[in-house]
Parts: C-alpha cells; structure tokens; sequence
C-alpha cells in the first residue's frame, strides 16, 4: 500500500515535468521563435501601425461603409465566447432572426421589388389591427409574455417608463395584485403584459421606443415615447406582419447573416453575405467620397473576389470572406468612414 | 453540393481508419514492453516500477493514483489566484465547481461548469488541464491493456505505473507535438500572456465607457496550441475557451478542423486493433472495428442528414394547421383537441442547413459530423453549438454517449464493448442452449453479473438523476429552453457526464462561475454535485469490475475450440453484436428519446415565448 502511493507520487512528477513543464516549452520555443504572428494571437496592424485586432476574432461593425459580421452571442468580448444555446423550437430563436431581418429584408418581384419592407410592416402597424382584432401591441404582449418582459429589463428607462405607468394606473395595478395573490409587490417586469395591454388602448397604432431630442447647451437626451414608426417597429414586429402576409415575395437573406455563430468571435460570413451587403457599403463609400457608385462597387466587388477562400478549396465547403481583414483594406484604401 | 455535404466524414473514417492500423501495432509493441529506452528514461521507469501485479494491486494501484489526481487537482485550482500565469488576476472557482471540475478532468469527462477564458488562468490551463488531459486518458488506456493481459490467463497484469509511463511518453507525448505543431501553424496561440486589448477597427464599436472613452476589445490568449492537441487526442474534451473547439483560436482553419476532428478518432480506432494484436485474435478485433465503424457512420449520416440537409425548422414555413386529439380525462369525451397554427417562413436562405451555433471556416457538414463523432468516441469537445442543431439532429450525439461503445473513450470504450459482447455471446448460447465461452473460456454467471452490473451503471445514473432533476425547481430553473428540449437539455447533461463525454447542451444553467459572483445561475451547486457523483461512479465502476471479470474469466482453463464453438471473428457474431447492441440500448434509451428530441421534432415550433 504505502509502496504504491510512493510510486503514485513518482509519476505524479514524472508527469508533471513532462506534461506541464517540458511539452509546453518545446512548443512554446517554437512558437515563439518560428511563428510569433500565430503564436500571439495572429495580431493585425491598422493604419496607425497599432494592433486593430485579430485576423481570427471577429468584432463589431456599425458604419453602413462596412461589412458586418454575423450577429453575436457574446456581444463580441473574446474574452467570453458564447453561443445563443436557442433550440430550433425556441420562440426566442425565430423572434432574433425576424428582428434582424425586418429593417433589410426587400421585396423580390411585384411592383416594388428592390424595394425596402419596413415602410409597409410601419403602415400596417399603424393601422393597429392584427388577424382581424384590434391593438396590435397588446395581442404581441399577450402572444409572447417573456418578449414583454425582455423588454422591460432590457434598458433601466425601460422599467423606469413601467413605474411611471404603474404609479399613474394605480386601479389597473390593484386589480393586478388581486388575480396574482403570490406578488403582492410586482416589479416593473412582472406588469409588462399589463402595461402594453393598457399602452396599446391608450396609444394605437404606437409602441414605447426610445427617441433622442436635442436639449439646450448642444447636448442630446433620451426618451421613451409612444411612436408609429422606427427600427422597433420595423424589428418587432416583421414577424407579426409576416403571418398576416405569408405570400409576399421577399429576398432571402444569406443564413449566415441571421444567424449566432458557436462561439459568437466567427470572423468569416460567406461570400454570398458580402455580395448581399456589398450594395450598401459601396454606396456609403461612394456618397462619402463623393465619386461614381458603380466604380466604388467593382473596386470593392474585386476585394472580396481576392479574399474569398474556402475549405480545402471548395471541396467541402462555399467561399467565405473575413470581415476584418476586408474591412482593415477598405479602411486603407479610402481612409476613416 | 453532395461531395461538400459527404466528403468530409468519409475523408475523416478512411484516415482514421488506415492510421489505426500501423498505430495499433505501434501501441502493441508498446504495452508490451518490447522497445528499449533511452538511459534517462529507462532510468525514470525503473523509479516508477513496483513489480508484477495480480489484478486486485493493479486496480488498487489505479484508484490509489486517482485519489493523488483527485487532490492534485484540487490544490492547484484552489490556489489559483495566488499562482503565477495569472496576469488578468483571476479569483478562485466556487468550492463546488472546483469538486466538479476535478473529478470531471480526472474521470476524462471535461464537462465544464466553468468557461475556461472566463476564469481560469494559464497556470491552471497547464497544469490542470494539459496535465488531467494527458494523464486521465492514460488510466483508461491502462485499464483495457491489463483486461487484455488477464484475458490472456496471465495472473500477473504487468505494472500499472509502469504502463502509465509507457502510455503518457511513448505513446501521448510524440503525437501531441506533431498535432499541437500543425494547429500552432494554423493560428493557434502559444504564449503565456493571458490577454490583448486592441482598439477596434471602428473606434467605440465595442460601445463607450462611462467617461465616454472607446471600449477596447480584449482578447483572450495563451498555450492553446498545447491543450488543443491532448485534448482532442485524449478523447477529453474541455476547451482552453468556453466555446471549445468552434473558437477560432482553437481550430482556426478548415484544415484544424479536420484534424482537430481525427485527432479524437485515433487512439480510439488503434485501441481496438491493438485489442486484437495483443490478444492474438486481429481477425476478431476487425469484426468489432466493422461493427463499430458501421454505428459511427449511422450516427454521422443521421446527424448530417437532419442538421446540414434540412434547414432550421424554427425559421421555415408550416404550411398548414394540425390538430391532435389529445386524451385527457379532464376534456369531455376524453379527448382535447389542441391545434397549431399555421406558420409562415421567414426570408432565410438555408440551403447550407441549419446555421444557428455553426461557424462557416469549417466547411458545410463540418458541425453536424464533428457534433456526432464527438459523443461516439466520448470525447466532448465541440465545433458547434450542441443546444441549436436540429431536433432530431441532436439525436445522434445523444444515442453515442447512451451506446458509449462506439469506439468509445480511451480504452474504455473498448471495455464497454466487451461487456456487449459478453452479453451478446450469453444470450446466443441461451438462445442455442449452449455454454457460452469467449476466448476459449467458458462464461460463467459470475462473470455475466459483473457485465451486468458495468453495464446498468450507465442507463441507471442517466435515467434516475435526470427524472430527479426533471421532477423539482433544480432541474426546471436551470433549463433555458422552454418544452420537451428543456428536458432535452437535463437529459443531455446527464448523459454527458455518465458517459464521461463532457458534451453539453451549453444553455442549461450549471456555472457557478469565481467565489464572489453575484449572479451565479441558481441551481449550480446541485448541478455540481450531482454530475461530480454521477462521474465518479459512472467512471470507476465500469472500470473496475470489467477487471475482475477479465480476470476471473482468463484464470479459467481453455476449452478445446469445438464444431458447436461460436467462431468470434465471423459475420454471425458481428451481426449478433450489432443486434445487441441496438436491442439493448434501444430497450434502455427509447422511452427518453421520445421524450425529448423526437417530442420535439414532432411537437409544435416555434414554442413558447
């Protein structure tokens, strides 16, 4: 017995001087001597000659004059990869994917093909009328309990505007505590569904959305107040349209733009989602500088023909594009947007 | 489309395949004890060496080095915040998620109720990490070569130290360098600083400080390169990163990504051959392989087929209504009819299959193969999100870890599917009203109950903990995912950690995260301990009592091979396996099956919210 825990303490540091000592520091040296671009991070230089990031961690863009990479999980932080974790089944899943969609998304054939979405989803929401019933709003709160209370939490003037109605609405939040016995002192996410029922018979046709007024002194403030238009509506409530309208024929959007990647840093979107966007950002560019659109577009058009690759040549997988390193060459070429 | 779709898993089976086979000779060599050493290294196995064991010194030996690994382990997380490589100044992990962790390393589960940038450092990456990950995987690797030696009627099973240090030196360390090598090449960081700030591209994308300063994006770095490659090929699992193997610094080409991906299926597929050297019987040894390369393909074409050759139904259209009548005793007449709209699709275009959790550097069937081979070899580590595949996708992870025999971890899968075949001979010989023999060696009841035994360890800390935790707020507060995949979700972890895969759906909430967090999720202390034990046993007792049984069985004297002999090395018994398998992992897993995955394929979606 004692025997064996001795020898079990020999090959505790036997193993631990090969495994935690020796084989890191060979690879290490190697590392370090022979590849430090990837052995540190595969760090890229910006214009300035200062590190803008990694060639293989993606990061946010929100200029129209460049390329976005794929919606993340993790808000972007490499320092805490995530994914969504939202199955297939999950509301919550379907609920992201239409509010990305909603303000991009373009009619495919009719009338008004190439044409923008959102202003119809704004008008139908206007008139405040949903599968025949009115107050579109509170049937959302109503359909989607958990939608409301996201809401709520998501901004503290969110829930700010929630006391405030509940402290002008005394009556309704009485009658609330009366049905739900078990909460005798609701916070404000708790009266979501009860405030957007009563938001939307006060206000039809409107949703509480944050606006920005300029004040004295050149300084901006922010607000919630009741709107009829604007990217909350154009967001929330595409997928409400959408069943109201199931045969309008609008332009697929590559799925990889919609989509959260595993670990949320996924620096690629493939070719096919650079060439959905690269109208947007040619044009940017070309109002910015001033120049003919149509040359902006072939010139960048030709970016992305040079920095598309794909797995094992094509063999086993569609070409895709790094959203970085396309962008640290648009920002080279023609200066800060 | 169909060579992009296929190309990839059958690239991965024929090189795993065809390198199984000169590695299982090189292993055999090994375990045998045929090579001479270097003087250094001859010198330290002789430190190492306590003579021939019988197999009761051998199995003791073997636990006696799990509790010096079990405390180990636990000191060098505990001092963590106290330790060099710590440069970001990371506090402790919670006492609970420390126990946790601990026995998941040391049981080879890597199911990680941390995030390993989020709250480990560099020093507790090497040398608990790299070191569990070398280390654990050789004790299973450990455990088949002395059933192999009892099964050959030796009453000595050779040195446990001894053929750990042959396992670790001769065998981990050469191939670990060549793949850390290739994935340092690729873009796998190799440093010992902990993290880069950089200013973005776009200043203040990343948002604003309140002193309205850009905010930079800080990116976590470090030996990835080194954990990288022990970690898939000791069938491990547990990410240098939260998001494991789809992180870009962990796999950052389509290139890593295939041999991330063979890098897991190696050992496992040399194990079984080397199986058949050493015993003498490759001819048997190949009729296991084949059955076993036949349940991998199932699983991978399953996966596949549902994930990557459908797209998400969560977006798609669902054309028309349907309704059930549902009995209820509550409804008049009995039945409750329950209708689900009409859905209509969302403008996606999903001809690549269900992106949701995939990255794109991989190529197209990349997540659905890996995510099927991942829980087939036990290993755990993923390049896609588990909890966002597909319903029924999600099957085929799930039915690898409930199996378990699918080439299976390190040596013990092999083991695993000795107790199958155990079976299986038993219930062929009841069946012809026979003695059952294997190896020559007639099968005794003593030796069919220690394969029982091994075997319901399996389906019983599965089944019984996740109904536990189904049935009261530990489980229901942790699930993220609301209806039958909420259950999934439970299931999963709980398959997960009795396989010792170390695979999760990742948005059940067990992290308790560093001592001190205000807002760990709810239910991570039972989640901690509950999984802690569920590995513990369901590591040691399928370890220990294969052992007894291979020992009881080789002390046996040899039958003469006779005309009514059940020859092992023909299509009959690879059919025979197969079927007992199926039959028997069908008869414990089906009822839970339908519970979650198939519950929800069939159910209403999108649900809920």
């Amino acid at each position: 017995m004692l025997r064996y825990i001795a020898k079990s303490f020999w090959l505790l540091f036997f193993s631990v001087v090969i495994c935690c000592v020796l084989y890191p520091l060979v690879l290490w040296s190697i590392g370090q001597a022979a590849f430090p671009f990837q052995a540190n991070g595969s760090l890229l230089t910006g214009p300035d000659g200062k590190p803008v990031g990694s060639r293989l961690i993606a990061q946010p863009f929100t200029k129209d004059e460049y390329f976005q990479p794929r919606p993340s999980a993790a808000s972007y932080n490499a320092a805490a990869s995530a994914s969504s974790s939202l199955a297939a089944s999950n509301y919550a899943l379907r609920d992201r994917v239409a509010r990305t969609l909603g303000p991009i998304v373009k009619y495919r054939s009719g009338a008004r093909a190439g044409q923008l979405v959102a202003p119809d989803v704004e008008s139908w929401f206007g008139q405040d009328k949903f599968q025949g019933n009115p107050h579109i709003v509170a049937q959302w709160a109503d359909l989607h309990n958990s939608l409301a209370q996201a809401w709520v939490n998501a901004d503290p003037k969110n829930g700010a505007y929630v006391d405030d109605w509940a402290k002008k609405h005394p009556a309704n939040v009485a009658k609330w505590i009366k049905d739900n016995p078990g909460t005798p002192q609701p916070k404000a996410a708790d009266l979501a569904v009860l405030f957007f029922e009563t938001f939307s018979g006060e206000n039809p046709g409107k949703f509480p959305s944050a606006v920005t007024h300029a004040v004295a002194g050149g300084k901006t403030e922010t607000t919630i107040e009741p709107v009829g238009v604007g990217a909350d509506i154009q967001s929330i409530f595409f997928d409400m349209w959408r069943q109201e309208h199931p045969d309008a024929d609008i332009q697929d959007v590559p799925g990889d733009l919609v989509t959260t990647s595993a670990s949320g840093l996924d620096p690629h979107i493939t070719l096919q989602s650079a060439e959905f966007q690269l109208e947007r950002v040619s044009s940017a560019w070309a109002a910015k500088k001033k120049t003919d659109a149509s040359v902006i577009r072939k010139d960048i058009g030709k970016i992305l023909q040079r920095n598309a690759a794909a797995p094992w040549e094509g063999l086993i997988g569609e070409k895709f594009v790094n959203v970085v390193e396309v962008n640290l060459e648009l920002r080279k070429l023609y200066g800060a947007p | 489309m169909i060579i992009q779709t296929w190309l990839l898993p059958v690239a991965l089976m024929a090189a795993a395949t065809i390198i199984a086979f000169p590695l299982s000779k090189y292993l055999a060599w090994i375990m045998d004890g045929k090579y001479r050493p270097l003087p250094v290294l001859g010198w330290c196995e002789k430190r190492l060496d306590s003579g021939p064991q019988d197999w009761k010194q051998y199995t003791g030996s073997l636990l006696i080095f799990a509790i010096v690994m079990f405390i180990f382990g636990y000191l060098v997380l505990a001092i963590q915040p106290w330790m060099p490589l710590n440069t970001d100044g990371k506090g402790m992990l919670f006492p609970t998620a420390i126990f946790n962790s601990v026995i998941s390393f040391m049981t080879n589960t890597n199911l990680q109720h941390y995030s390993g940038d989020q709250h480990l450092s560099n020093f507790s990456q090497i040398f608990f990490c790299i070191w569990n990950m070398f280390v654990s995987a050789a004790v299973g690797f450990c455990a088949l070569v002395a059933i192999i030696r009892a099964f050959r009627g030796a009453a000595k099973l050779g040195n446990y130290f001894v053929d750990m240090w042959r396992v670790l030196v001769y065998a981990f360390l050469p191939v670990a360098l060549i793949f850390a090598f290739i994935f340092l090449v690729q873009g796998s960081p190799m440093t010992l600083q902990s993290s880069h700030n950089v200013s973005t591209l776009e200043p203040a994308a990343m948002g604003t400080t309140d002193k309205g300063e850009a905010k930079p994006q800080n990116i976590v770095v470090g030996p990835v390169a080194a954990l990288e490659s022990i970690k898939m090929l000791g069938t491990n699992g547990g990410g240098f990163f939260g998001m494991n193997s789809a992180h870009p610094f962990e796999n950052p080409t389509g290139l890593t990504n295939f041999f991330i991906t063979l890098a897991m299926m190696i050992f496992p597929f040399a194990l079984v051959l080397m199986y058949g050297r050493m015993l003498g019987r490759f001819r048997h040894s190949l009729v296991i392989f084949t059955v076993m390369s036949v349940l991998m393909a199932c699983t991978i074409v399953w996966s596949v087929y549902w994930d990557t050759l459908h797209p998400n139904p969560g977006l798609t259209a669902h054309r028309t209504a349907r309704t059930y009548q549902i009995p209820s005793a509550a409804a008049k007449g009995g039945q409750l009819p329950v209708t689900l709209q009409a859905v209509a699709g969302l403008p996606v275009d999903q001809y690549l299959g269900n992106l949701e959790g995939k990255e794109m550097r991989f190529g197209t069937s990349a997540g659905a193969t890996f995510d099927a081979i991942t829980t087939d070899v036990t290993c755990g580590a993923v390049n896609a999100e588990q909890d966002s595949l597909n319903p029924l996708a999600a099957l085929a992870p799930m039915v690898g870890m409930w199996l378990n025999c699918i080439f299976g971890g390190k040596g013990v899968g092999m083991i695993n599917m000795l107790l199958y075949v155990i079976i299986g001979i038993f219930i062929a010989g009841q069946m012809v009203g026979r003695t059952p023999e294997y190896l020559g060696k007639k099968i005794g009841a003593r030796e069919v109950k220690l394969a029982v035994i091994a075997l319901l360890v399996h389906p019983f800390m599965i089944l019984f903990p996740t109904g536990l935790f189904a049935a009261t707020a530990w489980g229901l507060q942790a699930i993220s995912n609301p209806g039958a995949h909420g259950f999934s979700q439970m299931l999963f972890q709980f398959s997960s950690a009795s396989a010792n895969n170390g695979a999760a759906f990742d948005g059940l909430g067990v992290s308790y995260g560093l001592v001190g967090n205000t807002s760990p999720s709810p239910m991570a202390i039972p989640w901690d301990i509950a999984t802690g034990l569920v590995m513990l046993f369901s590591r040691y007792l399928p370890i220990v009592a294969p052992i007894a049984m291979a020992a009881y069985l080789g002390a046996k004297k040899a039958s003469p091979f006779g005309l009514g002999t059940l020859r092992d090395d023909s299509l009959t018994f690879g059919i025979l396996l197969f079927g007992t398998i199926v039959i028997v992992g069908a008869l414990l897993f089906l009822p839970v099956a339908a519970l979650g995955p198939v519950a929800e394929h069939l159910g209403p979606i999108p649900f809920g919210g």
